[in-house]
């Protein structure tokens, strides 16, 4: 399971922090501060894992560096590794199709497309969908829905592709 | 994706952004949530977007750190919203602020369920979010039926379908009695036939959560899986979306995977081929590219599909196409795979017996211990820790030590103690041990614990051919400019103890020695000084005859701490100085330690504390049992990994055995001051090196008469013990003081405790066994065997075979005494510890005087009596010599302890005592017996013993029973058995301590 999905920039800032297991806002900042500490003294070319006992001695963390971003996922031991990583990337290049080439200020302005966006990937700490034109087909459904609410988004079966048997 | 972004909230970022500082910021954020807090207030004033718009601020708020304790209503009220924007921003914010314990959520229950069971496809989707990220218990009850069936609707589209899949993971998380397990397992299967990917996706992960729950309930699915594989492996049908670089949908090829690592094995031989055929197109096809993303994605499913081999125990082949990659991945140049090839490889040890394989990887893996990256280094250390045996122990030890000097702070400890234990583990001889600890100590002296060289020192005792090679690298250290204190430490006990082995040698004479350990005094911190002080009386002691003038150096050091503030050292000084001018008395008092008992290592358990994964460290652990070197004399006896070494080492300090013990024990420590206040009682008897010489002899030492009253009854205990398993209790001493009292331990040992309770009434007594189980496991093959003498009638109520852990049992005993006898009823109680068996032979405490009861007569009752039982053999006489040296009121009370009752003033003699009491059994009935002891005031060693009663065996029996209890018996000066269990290499001569006291006395 993920126990958290969190970005923070190369100040330590905060950009988006969500967990997959309730923690008190306390308890998240010191988290991120820890993992900040840790990760700023990290060289380039080293591996994406880090030893890391926030939630326990089986949780695991892995983090991967985007220009001035951090990405930071921590789980336990039922996920492998560099599948995260895996993750990591369909999310970000999702966020990439999203915005056009994303940077920094597009997840600060958006964190709120950012949040609907990982809700469409990560699902109660569970990988809900890996492919990412899936995901931003379903995101291009809710902007239509943002825009005109009243509109109902139907796809007829026969066209959608996924057929469900 | 366009952007509806919202002004006021893009300002409210923009602002937050532009704080110089963190109080600039705290100051914008209060004010921003007062702002919000007015707006809520007056919320009739408040537009959908306005709402909209500062749950987000808040939300933004509570990411940047700070406490949002309102608006929950305000988030809470959104899900009910008409229209998708708001409805969206309620679940969404909802999901992140509240815990699932929240009060507010259980209001929005109704509204949530709602929008699952509605027909309004993107409301569904919001609500399974919700329930799926935070959903509890009381949603798992009211929810899961509705989740369930979108979950199997086939009209429903897998946008949803995939939500509703995790969301009902969550609930069964939440409580698992909402998926029944008999429905289930046909519908899982079906669920597993799916088609699309992003719903089988969603679906594994359910499936993943339900087997480790109960993998029995799903066996049907598995096939299903092995058919995932293949057909993601054959790349058939996989749509576009769903290959990720290449290669078909890697994340659930690792899912899959993991689900069928769930199941203990695969029986049916076609499925196993299938997937083994897979694995094998896995393990083979798999290469190292240059784009870092296709790598990540193809090695996550090889290390995945590694994980499975192991995990099915495949044919050797398989496996040692395992290790071959492993061993390529530990060289490539892409860290993250050199990291998990070296995580997989200590795995794989685990599991499998590749040791000699892995071993060729040795110089690769030891490379990776200078790795530039951290999480490479303490995985290369892992592996090196895992993988180290006798035959290379040297190599991987030496390579750690030099590692030491260069490694991080952080990781320093760990690799000190990882050290030690190797060197300790796999020695090939111990002069090397003591090298490298000695060595351990100097490069890394603030990380090396005392554990550690407590260590050194236990070994060092129990080995002699040790002691002048350790004394002289001791004193090769001091000859540094500067050492360490905890060198230091060391140095001075093993140049105390052991300096005189080396008297020969240029720069080592008693004088030489006291003046190099000297000189470095004056920069050790309190409690090093107590060492050193001891270590100068220990050399004192052995420069023999005494050099005047050291004597006096030494008296001067003594006689100036005599007035140290600190407590332990001025009372060593002051101890030290005045036994040292007891001229050849001190050698005995200083003699050399005895053998410590052999025990547990103590950083073996440390090291199980801090090692995170303890299934890996104990599997490690198991196979190095088997091939621990037996170069070292103190080994564990008990099987390593058993938590209740700990009691163990407890209890050898502290034994709460019986009050009487427990007072010897007080009045010893009293006496001596070994347990200083303020001194750790750590239960661990290391902790005595550091306190004075209290534990240097046997505790007869101090010489106290309580002790020595106590230590003359001790007797051997009955029958050979040669169990694994010590008590930790003097059975003997324990015996004698149940003679005298009516409950009581009699027995324990660190595993094991017996405790007795018994009521007399005549000639019947009832007592009651108390057999408990100290251990967190359970007690096997237990049995109480009663060997009973034949003047007595005992049944035993049945004794469980079983005791469960931490519980006591009770086996009541019922007594019937059929005439007089001193013979003694024995319990054979035995139990399995592991693979031995323990069994020990305890004399029970149903002896004669328990069937005494107290009479006091008076003299008119007494004479006549007295007189009728005229001669021999219904009245005996004996004088006894070598009586314990005892004053009249002690016998007096000696002789009450039995329920002989003294009868003060009977005998016109104020030198002599007379006592009776009554004696029941069948044969005998109740008989009345009389005592007269007269003593003589010039010699109290000796007396004349007069004893009658109307039964010949009686009175020789009681006239027996006294005596036993007026000689001091010649093993009395045996000192108590936990402090001495080691088998007797030591001759209890004239050098002992405990003995020449007694002679003394």
């Amino acid at each position: 399971m993920i126990r958290a999905v969190i970005v923070i920039n190369d100040q330590g800032k905060p950009r988006l922090v969500k967990f997959y297991d309730y923690q008190p806002v306390e308890k998240q900042q010191e988290i991120i501060r820890n993992i900040y500490g840790v990760l700023c003294s990290r060289a380039e070319n080293v591996s994406n894992f880090v030893q890391d006992s926030t939630f326990g001695p089986d949780t695991r963390l892995v983090y991967k560096t985007f220009a001035t971003l951090y990405f930071i996922v921590i789980f336990d031991d039922s996920e492998n590794e560099l599948a995260i990583l895996d993750l990591m990337q369909v999310f970000v290049e999702t966020l990439d199709k999203c915005f056009g080439n994303v940077c920094e200020l597009d997840i600060v302005f958006n964190f709120n497309k950012v949040h609907t966006i990982l809700d469409e990937i990560i699902l109660g700490g569970q990988v809900v969908e890996m492919s990412s034109s899936e995901v931003v087909k379903a995101l291009d459904d809710i902007t239509r829905l943002e825009k005109n609410p009243n509109s109902i988004v139907r796809v007829p079966k026969s066209i959608s592709g996924w057929q469900g048997r | 994706m366009a952007l509806s972004g919202m002004r006021g909230l893009s300002v409210f970022i923009s602002e937050i952004r532009g704080c110089q500082n963190k109080e600039q910021e705290r100051l914008r954020v209060d004010k921003e949530l007062g702002n919000i807090r007015t707006r809520f207030k007056n919320e009739k004033g408040l537009t959908p977007y306005e709402k909209k718009k500062y749950v987000w601020k808040m939300l933004y708020i509570f990411m940047l750190g700070y406490d949002v304790d309102f608006g929950h209503m305000e988030a809470v009220s959104l899900i009910s919203a008409p229209k998708y924007p708001e409805k969206q921003v309620g679940y969404l914010v909802t999901s992140c602020l509240l815990n699932e314990n929240h009060d507010f959520l259980r209001l929005a229950i109704n509204t949530i369920r709602n929008d699952i069971i509605g027909r309004n496809e993107t409301f569904q989707c919001l609500a399974l979010t919700l329930v799926g990220n935070i959903g509890g218990r009381e949603f798992a009850e009211s929810l899961a039926p509705d989740v369930q069936k979108l979950l199997i609707s086939s009209s429903c589209r897998p946008l949803v379908k995939k939500k509703a899949a995790l969301c009902l993971l969550r609930l069964f998380r939440k409580n698992p009695d909402v998926v029944n397990v008999d429905g289930w397992s046909d519908r899982m299967a079906q669920l597993l036939d799916e088609r699309n990917l992003g719903v089988l996706t969603s679906s594994m992960s359910l499936f993943v959560s339900l087997v480790s729950n109960n993998h029995e309930a799903y066996w049907s699915c598995l096939p299903k899986c092995v058919k995932v594989l293949e057909i993601l492996a054959r790349n058939q049908d996989v749509p576009q979306e769903y290959t990720y670089y290449g290669i078909p949908s890697p994340w659930l090829q690792v899912k899959t995977m993991r689900a069928l690592q769930y199941f203990p094995t695969i029986e049916d031989p076609n499925t196993r081929r299938a997937l083994f055929e897979v694995l094998q197109r896995v393990l083979m096809g798999t290469d190292v590219v240059k784009n870092v993303n296709k790598n990540n994605a193809s090695h996550a499913v090889l290390f995945e599909a590694l994980a499975l081999v192991m995990h099915l125990d495949a044919e050797k082949e398989m496996m040692s196409q395992c290790v071959a990659l492993l061993g390529k991945f530990i060289a490539v140049r892409e860290p993250n795979i050199r990291y998990l090839g070296l995580e997989n490889m200590t795995r794989m040890l685990m599991v499998t017996d590749v040791q000699e394989i892995i071993k060729r990887h040795q110089a690769q893996i030891i490379t990776s211990l200078k790795d530039p990256d951290i999480s490479i280094r303490r995985r290369a250390l892992d592996l090196l820790y895992a993988m180290c045996d006798v035959s290379n122990a040297k190599d991987i030890v030496e390579e750690l030590l030099q590692y030491l000097g260069t490694a991080e702070f952080t990781m320093r400890e760990e690799l000190a103690l990882k050290a030690a234990i190797l060197a300790e583990k796999f020695a090939p001889d111990l002069s090397w041990y003591v090298d490298v600890i000695l060595q351990l100590i100097d490069k890394a002296g603030d990380f090396v614990s005392d554990d550690i060289w407590f260590r050194v020192v236990q070994f060092v005792t129990n080995n002699e051919d040790l002691q002048p090679y350790a004394a002289l690298k001791a004193r090769e250290y001091l000859d540094k400019p500067a050492i360490h204190e905890t060198m230091m430490k060391v140095s001075a006990y093993l140049l105390g103890e052991y300096s005189h082995l080396l008297s020969r040698r240029p720069g080592c004479s008693p004088k030489e020695i006291f003046g190099i350990i000297h000189e470095k005094l004056p920069t050790v911190s309190t409690p090093t000084i107590s060492i050193l002080l001891s270590s100068y009386a220990k050399i004192l002691m052995h420069s023999q005859p005494p050099d005047p003038e050291l004597q006096n150096q030494i008296w001067a050091i003594f006689s100036k701490y005599e007035t140290s503030i600190d407590a332990e050292i001025q009372q060593r000084a002051v101890e030290y100085f005045a036994l040292s001018k007891k001229g050849a008395a001190l050698i005995d008092i200083l003699a050399e330690m005895p053998k410590f008992p052999e025990r547990e290592s103590s950083l073996i358990k440390r090291a199980e504390d801090t090692e995170a994964d303890t299934a890996e460290l104990s599997a490690i652990k198991s196979r190095a049992q088997q091939q621990a070197s037996n170069a070292l004399v103190v080994t564990d006896q008990q099987p390593a990994n058993h938590p209740l070494q700990v009691t163990q080492l407890a209890m050898v300090k502290i034994p709460s055995i019986n009050e009487e013990n427990n007072h010897v024990d007080q009045e010893v420590t009293q006496t001596n001051g070994s347990l200083g206040e303020g001194e750790p009682q750590n239960g661990d008897i290391f902790g005595d090196l550091l306190s004075p010489l209290a534990i240097e002899g046997p505790p007869g030492v101090s010489g106290t008469e309580t002790l020595s009253e106590d230590g003359a009854l001790a007797l051997a205990p009955i029958g050979e013990q040669e169990n694994a398993v010590k008590p930790i209790v003097d059975i003997a001493e324990i015996f004698h003081a149940l003679c005298v009292k009516d409950s009581g331990v009699l027995y324990e040992d660190p595993y094991v405790q017996i405790g007795i309770k018994a009521e007399w009434r005549g000639h019947q007594g009832r007592l009651v066994l108390f057999l408990g189980n100290k251990t967190t496991s359970s007690l096997d093959s237990v049995q109480a065997v009663i060997l009973s003498p034949s003047h007595l009638k005992l049944e035993l109520s049945s004794v469980p075979e079983v005791i469960p852990p931490r519980a006591q049992v009770q086996c009541p005993l019922e007594v019937v005494n059929l005439r007089p006898s001193r013979d003694v009823a024995v319990l054979d109680f035995s139990y399995k510890f592991g693979t031995s068996l323990v069994d020990n032979k305890l004399r029970l405490p149903a002896v004669l005087n328990k069937f005494f009861q107290p009479i006091t007569l008076s003299a008119e009752e007494f004479f006549p009596q007295w007189r009728t039982l005229a001669a021999p053999p219904l009245k005996l006489q004996e004088v006894v010599r070598g009586v314990r040296p005892m004053s009249l009121g002690e016998m007096a009370n000696l002789l009450n302890s039995l329920k002989l009752i003294v009868s003060p003033g009977l005998d016109p003699n104020a030198n002599n005592l007379v006592a009776s009491t009554t004696f029941y059994s069948e044969s005998t009935r109740s008989m009345l017996c009389l005592v007269r002891i007269e003593t003589d005031p010039a010699d109290r060693t000796q007396l004349r013993m007069t004893v009658a009663s109307g039964d010949p065996t009686l009175t020789f029996e009681l006239k027996e029973l006294i005596k036993e209890q007026l000689i001091s018996i010649p093993t009395a000066s045996r000192p108590p058995v936990h402090q001495q269990p080691q088998p007797t290499t030591q001759p209890i001569s004239s050098s002992d301590p405990g003995a020449l006291l007694a002679g003394l006395l």
